[in-house]
């Protein structure tokens, strides 16, 4: 009788949970959850959980509701696993992701193989759009866009400021050693050759250096005016401190992300220290809303779901990419490769109308031709969007720190 | 000219700093005879008791020099006792194994505990620079240095001078010729661990106003110290000091006039070299000693 009940009642759950399963979509959501990046792969991952919500709240996609199903992808090998148990087990039709470039690279082979689309909304390695991928569609800008966006703003933002002609300017390049410091660098390397300005160094160094007096030291003597620093953290720090030390003093300095955009890295440094040091990043908060429209309702649901002002940019650049993805899906005939190729291809929107100002338009590797990183300047311990014009909240000042 | 003057005296003050950790480094190696891959990560404790110590009770960060000496004496002298002691007739890999698993947990456990963010202490005084001429000298650095001197000639001192030293130079030389003569050897161990850590100690209430504390900051400065030691010969707490000299200034030097990420090539160069010609390092007792 008893096994009688259960299984009736099996049976009655199963038959009512069929037409909500019929309503529902997954979406499976790859970040590094746990580890060492966890804390930025978290504050991704909120965005695109927000944009999940909002979704929801307005009838879902195609009359179906989204549902997340979340994979930890603490390195690339875990990122494997994870991508094959969404696709296989959980059988999810679509992968947002995933914050680091390693895990992207390892998780978008998996999706590729099973003709799975996967959205990349934050990793900015160029590789990840370029190996022929049928599947794979990014919205955000690549290490090449931060290079050539650091480039272009000393003849567009840093030399009229200066009011000197950009070419007269002695630009000198310090990045840490490791793939992400190479990469920028080679990039930077190339357009500032196009461009036809004046690199009087290139100082590579390990970003576990504990002493870069030899790096500021080489600055000095070759007269640099212009530095461009790809670096991380501590190195960030210890730059900025031997500059001081050793009275290094420069017309103007510009990060690419990284040790620049954290908040700690200005308060170990000391705000009167880096004040004045620009950086190139994802879309900030301090940015004016007339470029960048939805940025102030971001951070009120933001701060309404998690207590707390977001952490960094991370969380409004996915949530930006996701509902445009969404978007996109709710005209899709069928969420196949085809079908969502198709939908993806056409998506075009201009620049300065999402909440972080860029445009989308894909390429036909899947990469988003109208997103460009934001100039930002550390002004009293704050970092403020100063290029371009349209998203500025403070105009650029010149020189760094109290030097 | 300047420059390369300015560059010598940055990498003394560089090689002082290195010399401290490394003197610890080779008190544990020369007298209990295990190499301990955990050394790096007691600079790391070492650094967030600073900072502790700093925040939430006001001491100066030079101040915190005395109980964190005492913390990680203590810590190091756990350590020993409770995990090198039962592994010391074992197999050298396992006590490595040991020391290395002990790393990684620590790192691990002030990830869980701290988070990856960096912790970075006001001490306005040692970020100040002295002008000496044309040349810029750190007082904090300055201040590194005249400690490194310091905690060589007080060691030199403690160990030629009282029973204790004697007894820690016996069990160093040989461990059962020591133990006949009536030396606690184990008791040596547990104190000579604890020393090596307390260096680390002194090393971190110094170092941290120049550097903020984070889980990985002590792999930045363990490796170097680990060449420094072996340079030195291993044993001698003076090599270890001369050593770390060397290291420094070619350090400052490499990478100012070959390339700044190139400078572990030159001194791993200048390493192998040393160690060609002799191969017992700077200050080595001889062959057979090791």
């Amino acid at each position: 009788m008893k096994v009688f009940m259960a299984a009736a009642l099996a049976a009655g759950l199963a038959v009512s949970a069929q037409p909500v399963l019929a309503q529902q979509v997954k979406v499976g959501a790859l970040y590094p959850f746990s580890g060492g990046l966890a804390l930025l792969g978290d504050e991704s991952y909120r965005g695109l959980e927000l944009a999940v919500e909002e979704r929801n709240a307005a009838g879902g996609v195609g009359g179906k509701q989204l549902v997340i199903i979340k994979g930890d992808a603490v390195d690339p090998n875990q990122a494997v696993g994870e991508a094959r148990r969404l696709t296989s087990v959980e059988k999810v039709p679509f992968i947002f992701g995933s914050y680091a470039s390693s895990i992207s690279l390892a998780a978008t082979q998996v999706a590729e193989l099973a003709g799975i689309p996967y959205f990349e909304l934050g990793a900015i390695s160029d590789p990840i759009t370029e190996r022929g991928f049928k599947n794979v569609y990014r919205t955000n800008p690549t290490a090449k866009d931060f290079a050539n966006k650091m480039v272009d703003s000393i003849i567009d933002a840093i030399a009229p400021a200066l009011k000197a002609d950009a070419k007269s300017l002695k630009v000198a390049i310090i990045h840490e050693d490791s793939l992400y410091g190479q990469t920028v660098t080679g990039f930077q390397v190339a357009r500032l050759k196009e461009k036809g300005l004046n690199l009087v160094e290139t100082l590579p160094y390990s970003a576990k250096s504990v002493d870069l007096t030899p790096v500021i030291l080489r600055l000095k003597s070759a007269g640099a005016d212009v530095v461009l620093q790809t670096s991380y953290q501590n190195d960030t720090v210890l730059f900025f401190r031997q500059m001081k030390e050793q009275g290094l003093k420069l017309k103007a300095v510009m990060g690419a992300g990284g040790g620049y955009s954290l908040t700690d890295t200005m308060k170990a440094v000391g705000a009167e220290n880096i004040e004045g040091a620009l950086n190139v990043d994802f879309t900030q908060y301090k940015t004016n809303p007339a470029g960048a429209p939805g940025i102030d309702a971001f951070v009120k649901k933001y701060e309404a779901k998690y207590g707390i002002p977001p952490r960094s940019g991370h969380s409004l650049a996915n949530y930006m990419g996701s509902r445009v993805i969404f978007d996109a899906l709710a005209t899709a005939k069928d969420f196949s490769s085809a079908g969502v190729r198709e939908v993806m291809m056409k998506i075009d929107v201009p620049v300065g109308k999402t909440p972080t100002g860029w445009g989308v338009k894909l390429d036909a590797k899947g990469q988003n031709v109208q997103a460009s990183p934001y100039i930002m300047q550390w002004q009293g311990g704050q970092l403020v969007t100063v290029f371009p014009p349209g998203a500025a909240v403070a105009t650029m000042k010149v020189g760094v720190g109290s030097n | 000219m300047d420059v390369t003057v300015q560059l010598i005296l940055n990498g003394i003050m560089l090689g002082a700093m290195y010399a401290i950790i490394a003197v610890g480094l080779t008190l544990i190696f020369g007298i209990v005879r295990v190499v301990n891959f955990a050394h790096g990560e007691f600079l790391m404790i070492g650094m967030y008791a600073v900072y502790l110590l700093t925040t939430r009770l006001g001491f100066h960060p030079y101040a915190t020099a005395v109980p964190v000496v005492i913390l990680l004496f203590a810590l190091g002298a756990l350590v020993q006792r409770f995990i090198i002691q039962p592994l010391l007739n074992a197999d050298e890999h396992i006590q490595i194994f040991a020391t290395v698993g002990l790393s990684t947990a620590l790192i691990n456990g002030a990830l869980m505990a701290f988070g990856a963010d960096l912790y970075a202490v006001e001490a306005p005084i040692a970020r100040q620079t002295v002008p000496l001429g044309p040349l810029n000298i750190l007082v904090g650095h300055m201040v590194i240095f005249v400690a490194a001197l310091g905690l060589v000639a007080g060691l030199h001192l403690f160990m030629q001078k009282t029973a204790l030293g004697r007894a820690i130079r016996a069990t160093a030389q040989n461990r059962y010729a020591a133990q006949l003569m009536g030396v606690k050897v184990e008791t040596i161990y547990v104190i000579s661990f604890g020393l090596g850590a307390a260096c680390v100690g002194l090393a971190s209430a110094l170092i941290m106003p120049l550097y903020p504390a984070t889980p990985t900051i002590g792999t930045y400065f363990v490796l170097t110290a680990f060449v420094v030691v072996v340079l030195g010969g291993m044993r001698s707490m003076y090599g270890a000091f001369f050593g770390a000299m060397i290291i420094g200034i070619v350090d400052s030097l490499s990478g100012y006039y070959i390339a700044p990420d190139l400078k572990e090539v030159v001194y791993f160069a200048i390493f192998i070299l040393i160690l060609i010609f002799k191969p017992t390092g700077l200050f080595g007792f001889g062959r057979g000693t090791e």
